[in-house]
């Protein structure tokens, strides 16, 4: 049996050791979490009090009209679990597993003694981690509705929640991570997924982070993909104070392909940072990656691609894109695509730019009718939109529209323009 | 309805128009016409209120007001439409989308109800046979991967949603051919109406055997040279430009 006691100190050891990452660091060099510690001081590690929510709490924040299966967390506890659910699926929260089967959590969770840390960060959700959902899916289940899981923060402390998804051989699945929180208090969540597609699996992921403007933001996703599965992931940032998510994919077996789109749009003082990496590891894999960033007021957001193509992974097929819209010229924003090639034979295509509105568009639309201000919203909005063109259920689709829209100036109109 | 006086206006510091008289009365079609670089599509700009072109002199009014201090949106809901010699693109802005944003927005503007869902559409599907428009095209992004011909035949169809009491169609048949031409001039012709007027910017002949214009005028260096009925756009199509220049500079 594993010691999760001993695992959790190593990892604690490790986080103590490495320290939190510091803008000399290449990845980081964009994001200074300084700002976490000096607001939350002893917060930043200490679990916030698990929050009390009413029914009519959660439905204010919950995605409306959504047919899925549905987790709800508070403040990094699990508070209503799912029923109901298909065979095949069973949905796990790590807190009772970390009671009742220790084998099964540090599995899941990743926790082998031999398991990299990476770094700061990710030692530390390993060392805090108090609960998050394992989702096993038996080989060849397909779920004909999506797990929705609903993450909400509260005042003060830090959650830090820790989610394994593991499929199956040919098995098919649509998880959505929704982040959300009305608190008043700055407070952080942390919160790391790790992604395990067997043989032929299919995931769709959609990961809509959109907490309270005073909050703090860490996400990790890592994912591992067995050979021709399909991961499909849509990355939405559009609150919290200071979020960076990092999003790994490892196309560890041939025939393994990966869309990665994603969406950021920080207003005000907002810094939103998107960190990437695909690796191609084996050969005739393909990644699509596209993602565009809106900005606004002073806002800042940093988007890093990165793609390495590993020796032997013949007939690569990668392309990736990112665009930024910038809405207001004290915006900001730190945009490089990385591109890092160890085998020939490789079709790799990748583009960055960062621009303004289209004059002569914006002078179509108002010969047509439109303000000016209509005008700025419809071009933004088509402009910001077309990342989420391939999400799968309308509702979740729907909803992000919604939200995105209401960032912008005109947002009381939103609802009009979506029809 | 439309008084152009004495316009003058220049893009980037150099002067394309150099006095610009005009009147157009209701229901009235107007083709302008002249070689490339004469200043017919910065007429056309400037009377749609494009930015970028400075009008250093004269007056435009429309219905009685001044159309130079208006925006470009406010000259829609007075009901001033461009057709653009090259549509723009809009990804993700849907075609029905952007009418209903310019018909409504125009309603408001003339103090009439908004119309609801149901009744746009029934516009909309009526008007799109007007113009032989295929229903697909509706629901696509505005112009988004259209063809040439798909794209002038599209503004024809906005016009004729948004219903303007002057139309400028700026060169509406370059880059047709003659099939798209008589379905596009057929829906221009359907649209012709006693408080409509047209302004057809054009520098072929060809457009004109289509749509039957009441005046023609010779647009040279910015000035208009000649002004006459149908025949004189056959002359020039004959004798060319320059013999209007010539006889313009013995006046």
């Amino acid at each position: 049996m594993p010691d999760i006691a001993a695992l959790r100190k190593q990892a604690w050891d490790a986080f103590e050791q490495a320290g939190l990452p510091t803008t000399r660091q290449e990845e980081w060099k964009y994001t200074s979490l300084a700002r976490i510690g000096s607001t939350l001081g002893e917060a930043w590690w200490t679990a916030a009090d698990p929050a009390s929510l009413d029914d009519a709490d959660i439905e204010a924040l919950a995605i409306p009209e959504l047919d899925a299966w549905r987790v709800v967390f508070a403040n990094g506890r699990l508070i209503r679990g799912a029923t109901h659910l298909p065979d095949g699926l069973t949905l796990s929260p790590l807190s009772e597993l970390l009671t009742g089967n220790a084998q099964q959590a540090a599995v899941a969770l990743q926790w082998q003694d031999d398991a990299p840390l990476f770094n700061g960060t990710l030692a530390a959700n390993s060392a805090l981690a108090e609960d998050g959902l394992c989702l096993c899916l038996t080989d060849g289940v397909k779920l004909d509705k999506p797990v929705y899981m609903l993450h909400i923060a509260g005042n003060g402390g830090a959650s830090h929640l820790r989610h394994g998804l593991w499929l199956g051989k040919n098995s098919e699945a649509h998880v959505i991570e929704h982040y959300a929180g009305v608190n008043e208090e700055p407070g952080l969540t942390h919160a790391v997924t790790l992604v395990h597609l067997g043989a032929g699996a299919h995931l769709y992921h959609d990961r809509l982070q959109d907490e309270s403007p005073k909050h703090f933001h860490l996400g990790r996703l890592h994912a591992t993909q067995g050979r021709d599965s399909m991961l499909s992931s849509h990355a939405v940032g559009l609150g919290a104070s200071l979020s960076r998510l990092d999003l790994a994919v490892d196309l560890a077996a041939p025939g393994a392909s990966c869309i990665l789109n994603g969406l950021y749009m920080p207003t005000g003082r907002q810094h939103c940072d998107h960190h990437t990496q695909i690796d191609h590891s084996a050969p005739h894999c393909i990644s699509r990656e596209h993602y565009r960033g809106v900005l606004d007021g002073r806002a800042h957001g940093v988007f890093n691609g990165k793609v390495v193509v590993h020796q032997g992974a013949s007939g690569t097929d990668s392309a990736q894109s990112n665009a930024n819209l910038l809405l207001s010229d004290k915006a900001e924003v730190d945009a490089k695509p990385e591109l890092v090639i160890h085998h020939d034979d490789v079709k790799a295509a990748h583009g960055c730019t960062v621009g303004q509105l289209d004059d002569k568009q914006l002078f179509y639309l108002k010969t047509r009718g439109m303000s000016d201000e209509e005008a700025r919203q419809m071009l933004t909005f088509a402009f910001a939109d077309s990342v989420l063109t391939g999400m799968r259920v309308p509702a979740v689709r729907r909803f992000i529209e919604k939200r995105a829209f209401s960032k912008l100036p005109l947002g009381a109109d939103a609802e009009a323009m979506l029809g | 309805m439309l008084k152009i006086e004495n316009l003058h206006a220049s893009v980037d510091g150099k002067k394309i128009l150099k006095g610009i008289d005009l009147t157009i009365k209701p229901g009235e079609v107007h083709a302008i016409m002249g070689p490339n670089g004469s200043g017919k599509s910065t007429l056309s700009n400037v009377i749609a209120g494009r930015d970028g072109y400075e009008v250093t002199a004269g007056s435009i009014s429309f219905h009685g007001k001044d159309l130079l201090a208006m925006q470009p949106e406010e000259r829609a809901w007075a009901g001033v439409f461009l057709a653009f010699q090259y549509p723009v693109e809009i990804p993700g802005v849907n075609n029905v989308y952007l009418l209903k944003a310019g018909v409504n927005a125009r309603r408001r503007h003339l103090g009439l109800e908004e119309l609801d869902a149901m009744e746009f559409m029934q516009l909309v599907r009526e008007k799109a046979r007007l113009v032989e428009l295929d229903q697909a095209f509706l629901s696509r992004g505005v112009n988004e991967g259209f063809s040439g011909g798909e794209k002038k035949r599209n503004e024809i169809f906005q016009m004729a949603v948004l219903e303007p009491s002057l139309a400028i169609l700026d060169e509406t048949d370059s880059g047709l051919d003659i099939d798209a031409l008589r379905v596009v001039a057929g829906g221009v012709n359907k649209l012709r109406s006693p408080e409509r007027s047209i302004i057809m910017v054009t520098h072929y002949q060809r457009l004109l055997d289509y749509i039957e214009p009441d005046v023609v005028h010779v647009l040279a260096d910015g000035k208009i040279l000649k002004s006459g009925d149908r025949t004189l756009a056959l002359e020039l199509e004959k004798r060319g430009y320059d013999w209007v220049r010539e006889e313009a500079a013995h006046a």
